[in-house]
């Protein structure tokens, strides 16, 4: 187990490396000039040049990268040239609206895939399951973005039911439901559809098995066979997309965070980028990417309680 | 030309006394194909008595699986009973609701399969397994049970069973698998036990293992055995009855010594001269069976054997009309060959 | 030709076996998984010795663990031994670069127990059956032609050349796959349970087959079944291999007829025959345990755990014994592992005491 977490760690070492690597050099070869857009259109070029040796952009990519680098292993991100905080504190300030957003609608998509797909699997053929299967294409299909501005329609401005825009920081934790709860749907259902695919095809493979033919022989009943027996064979699959989906699920959430105008890394970092503001931007990139490499080991030692196959002895 | 061999003396060869547990009358299944129903089972008549083995003989496609899922109410969907009875102790299986179906499966009548690889469900324990079997049908707390199915895994000769219980499958080696799947089956002391090929995956020096260990427990608890199996030495050494089952018809149905030294049935004798045996002189040449397994979308409009049959030969009756199961000179013998009469008595040892 | 003769096919004077194998063991590292603690590696085969003739069969039979299928793909040179060396056809395999194995494997090729895994289902029997001759670079005007004289060769209609492996039988499947293994005039088949997935009234087909292609191109075959009946059907000589050693081997009929190693006994003795009445008589010789796993091999003869003889000899008390597996045996069956030695008519046995025949029924 220790072996095991220790490869873990230098898979999170080696990931966050990589990922802030190629974070650096895109945003470089990006075009735009963060000094130009701090000072906007009508800077004197002293003005700008002074501005670009503040901020090291008067180096070659490279020595910008080495010290970038240099800076980063002592845990200094920089800082945000728009706000002048760390960019690390920054992106930490935002992460946890972000995290509520992901995590709330994975339990939601969770909820609904789930049981749908189980539904979907066991009423194989039948008109269940053709409902089912095309409600799970429609939430594929759909663009996020889309199905953020129809809910806003029907559910903010025509019912009135939910408020169509922000959110609350300061009030308590039912005022912060309530603003997360539109969002959080509309990001559950897109990723619902998602897992109440998968389960179906994981329960249908399941159920095809030997030991499900055992367990009628036995005359164990059909509910016990599916909730239990059959169940847990199908998480593992499940597990797998729940994992990709988590990541997916960011990417998703910086789309929801805009259409709804809620906080979060993924409006911060849509407003880093467009400002050409590179250490917000990386300190963003190294964050998710943790998350994400964290979330994978995490479901690595969840397969491991369900799969005593995968167990580590 | 009739078999004129005297009483062989009492045997093991000779079935038990008693009625028949589980009595299949006629049974017929359907699965539903591209151009109109398949019938897999057709008109299949045969019972088995308490402490019997019998014997059902087949290939792929023969119908000897599909016949005992069905008397279980196990037959895939969309595959459907279309007549018959299966009558366990009395009582017709197929007339049944499905819960109470259900609650004779595992209990009364309870059924070892093939593969013991993809037989246990890897993620829960062996006892966990077997204490699910027992719950299904008993009201029993947690640790009675699982104290119940370290007693089952003794009775099947399980080393260490207090250890062993709380083994995955994968800690398993075959052999054991199947006896942990041979524990499940016997947990609630059925009437009947249908074993379908249960050591074709296994090696031959465990097959005998296994096979010892369920003509024990038949001896022990008195339950009818029901073994399916391609392998005519299994069938010789371990059957008191064999059925042979040709495109999903009996062809043959008769006493173990009777089927073997006078087969009834050109499909049987075909069998016995194409498998080499231990027995056969090494450099006797094989007569294969030509042609192909009959394909139960496609059988022909008379006798299913027709096609491959060395007796055949073209007659007419062969070709249009099913045969009746005719009543041979040996009771109980039966044979589905119009031509029975013209078969003599077989020599193994050609 | 002898029956007497030491080997059922003399070598005439200045030829060599077609295949060789000498001394050869392969070893698996144990799996690891995450990163656990090493393991001992795993003997699959462990100083195995044999020779092939031309138009010879040679039987390798085994249960599940006992490395006969890892011996079958060693030969190919599928997977590289750790030590030994096999000759095929005067040539050292294990020495060879891979572009020369390739280029040998056109004289050796393999049949597998499932002939629908091994065929792409895209392709038709033709491309199928000629793929062989179109990877070793034959030229068109060669090709032309052998689909059908090679689908004639294996009982397949040539006019069944442009369809697909799906529409054919178990049985016809096969023969596409041997069609595939012929289509380069081979020397060697190594053919790894080509029967067991086989209908029992197809087997013979094949079986008939296998012995009439024989015949025809004097192929030697390295046959490779746990069938022990369907073994002697088709073989010269026997190699019975337990725990990735050959623990006897011989010519079928003396192997069969007076088996002396006591695993080889007991595999026997657990073959049921179809007939009743023999079957009632028959000695049966019971095993102890189950076959180990090739990383925990028995100390001295890996047999001893499981070996009725063992246990008869260590009971007499005439040689020294030791308790282990529960029973007093004789020390050397404990501590010493057996060579595998001639006991004359090319018959050897890897045992200490293979004259300790018991009764036989």
């Amino acid at each position: 187990m220790l072996d095991y977490l220790g490869r873990c760690l230098v898979q999170l070492v080696v990931t966050l490396l990589g990922v802030v690597t190629v974070a650096f050099f895109l945003m470089r070869a990006v075009p735009g000039d963060p000094a130009q857009y701090m000072l906007g259109d009508y800077a004197t070029k002293e003005a700008l040049a002074v501005l670009r040796e503040q901020l090291g952009l008067d180096l070659p990519v490279y020595q910008q990268y080495l010290l970038f680098m240099q800076r980063a292993l002592t845990g200094d991100l920089g800082s945000s040239v728009v706000t002048g905080q760390p960019a690390m504190t920054e992106i930490m300030d935002s992460l946890p609206a972000s995290a509520a957003l992901a995590v709330t609608g994975l339990l939601i998509a969770i909820a609904i895939g789930v049981p749908l797909g189980i539904i979907s699997a066991v009423r194989q053929g039948t008109w269940v399951d053709v409902a089912v299967m095309m409600g799970a294409l429609a939430g594929i299909s759909f663009p996020v973005f889309w199905l953020g501005l129809v809910a806003i329609l029907v559910f903010a401005h025509k019912l009135s039911i939910f408020p169509a825009l922000g959110a609350s920081t300061s009030g308590g934790l039912l005022t912060q439901l309530y603003y997360l709860m539109l969002p959080a749907i509309v990001f559950g259902f897109s990723v619902a559809a998602y897992i109440a695919r998968l389960t179906r095809s994981a329960m249908l493979e399941v159920l095809g098995q030997d030991y499900v033919r055992v367990a009628r022989a036995m005359g164990i009943r059909e509910s016990r066979i599916i909730g239990r027996l059959a169940l847990r064979n199908a998480l593992i699959p499940i597990l797998a997309v729940i994992g990709v989906t988590f990541t997916l699920a960011f990417g998703n959430a910086i789309l929801i965070e805009v259409v709804f105008s809620r906080p979060g890394v993924g409006s911060t970092l849509l407003k880093a980028i467009l400002a050409r503001d590179y250490q917000l931007v990386q300190a963003g990139v190294l964050v998710l990417a943790a998350v994400v490499v964290v979330v994978n080991v995490s479901l690595d030692v969840i397969y491991g309680f369900i799969d005593p196959r995968l167990r580590v002895t | 030309m009739t078999a004129t061999s005297t009483q062989a003396a009492p045997s093991p060869g000779l079935a038990p006394a008693g009625g028949p547990v589980l009595d299949i009358r006629n049974l017929s299944t359907q699965f539903p194909g591209e151009d109109g129903p398949v019938t897999v089972v057709s008109d299949v008549s045969i019972s088995v008595s308490a402490g019997e083995t019998l014997a059902v003989v087949g290939e792929s496609g023969s119908g000897k699986t599909v016949t005992f899922l069905s008397s279980l109410g196990l037959v895939a969907k969309p595959g459907r009973v279309t007549g018959g009875q299966v009558l366990l102790e009395g009582t017709d299986l197929l007339k049944l609701p499905q819960g109470e179906l259900r609650r004779l499966r595992g209990q009364r009548i309870s059924m070892v399969f093939q593969d013991p690889l993809s037989g246990l469900n890897p993620v829960f324990t062996i006892g966990d397994q077997i204490v699910e079997v027992l719950r299904a049908h008993r009201r029993m707390s947690f640790r009675s049970a699982r104290e119940e199915s370290i007693r089952l895994l003794a009775r099947v000769h399980i080393p260490d069973p207090q250890r062993r219980i709380d083994d995955y499958p994968h800690q398993f080696s075959g052999g054991m698998r199947q006896r942990a799947l041979i524990a499940m089956a016997i947990a609630l002391a059925p009437k009947v036990l249908i074993a379908d090929e249960p050591t074709t995956a296994l090696d031959v020096t465990v097959q005998a293992q296994i096979l010892e260990l369920l003509t024990e427990l038949r001896d022990d608890t008195g339950m009818a055995l029901v073994l399916i199996t391609h392998d005519l030495g299994l069938v010789a050494r371990y059957a008191h009855r064999v059925c042979v089952m040709y495109g999903g018809r009996i062809a043959e149905l008769g006493a173990l010594d009777d089927v073997f030294t006078a087969p009834r049935h050109p499909y049987t004798i075909s069998l016995f001269r194409s498998i080499p045996h231990l027995d056969t002189p090494p450099e006797a040449e094989l007569t294969p069976i030509e042609g192909q397994p009959p394909n139960p979308a496609a059988l022909p409009p008379g006798c299913a054997f027709e096609p491959r049959c060395f007796q055949a030969r073209g007659r007419n009756d062969c070709k249009t009309i099913v045969p009746p199961r005719f009543a041979t000179t040996k009771p109980a013998h039966l044979s589905a060959c119009h031509h029975w009469r013209e078969l003599g008595d077989l020599s193994i040892q050609t | 030709m002898t029956a007497q003769a030491s080997h059922p096919f003399p070598l005439p004077a200045g030829q060599n076996p077609v295949l060789l194998i000498s001394n050869v063991t392969k070893t698996f590292a144990a799996r690891q998984w995450l990163l656990a603690r090493s393991q001992p590696p795993v003997r699959a085969v462990d100083d195995v010795s044999l020779e092939l003739r031309q138009g010879e069969t040679l039987g390798l039979v085994g249960e599940t663990g006992s490395g006969k299928s890892t011996l079958g793909r060693l030969v190919l040179r599928l997977i590289n031994p750790t030590s030994g060396t096999i000759r095929f056809d005067e040539t050292d395999i294990t020495k060879l670069s891979l572009a020369d194995v390739r280029r040998m494997r056109s004289r050796m090729q393999m049949v597998f127990q499932d002939p629908f895994g091994s065929l792409d289902p895209r392709m038709t029997v033709r491309s199928l059956v000629l793929e062989p001759m179109i990877v070793h670079g034959y030229p068109r005007s060669e090709i032309n032609g052998r689909a059908e004289t090679t689908m004639r060769q294996v009982g397949l209609d040539p006019q069944l050349a442009d369809r697909y492996p799906h529409e054919f039988s178990g049985g016809q499947r096969q023969r596409i796959g041997i069609a595939r293994a012929m289509v380069l005039d081979p020397k060697l088949l190594v053919l790894d349970e080509p029967v067991s997935a086989l209908d029992v009234s197809i087997q013979a087909q094949i079986l008939n087959l296998l012995r009439d292609i024989q015949r025809r191109t004097n192929i030697a075959y390295l046959f490779i079944a746990h069938d022990l009946a369907v073994v002697r059907h088709i073989s010269n000589r026997v190699a019975v291999m337990y725990l990735g050693r050959i623990v006897e081997t011989g010519p079928r009929d003396a192997l069969y007829g007076n088996p002396r190693h006591p695993y080889t006994v007991s595999l026997l003795s657990a073959v049921p025959v179809p007939d009743p009445a023999r079957e009632r008589t028959r000695k049966r010789v019971a095993l102890y345990g189950e076959i180990g796993s090739g990383n925990a091999v028995p100390s001295g003869c890996r047999f001893h755990p499981r070996c009725f003889r063992a246990r008869l000899v260590g009971a007499k008390g005439a040689v020294p014994t030791v308790t282990a597996s529960d029973a007093t045996l004789p020390a050397n069956c404990v501590h010493v592992n057996p060579e595998l030695k001639p006991i004359g008519g090319g018959h050897s046995a890897a045992c200490h005491y293979p004259d300790e025949v018991p009764a036989q029924a």
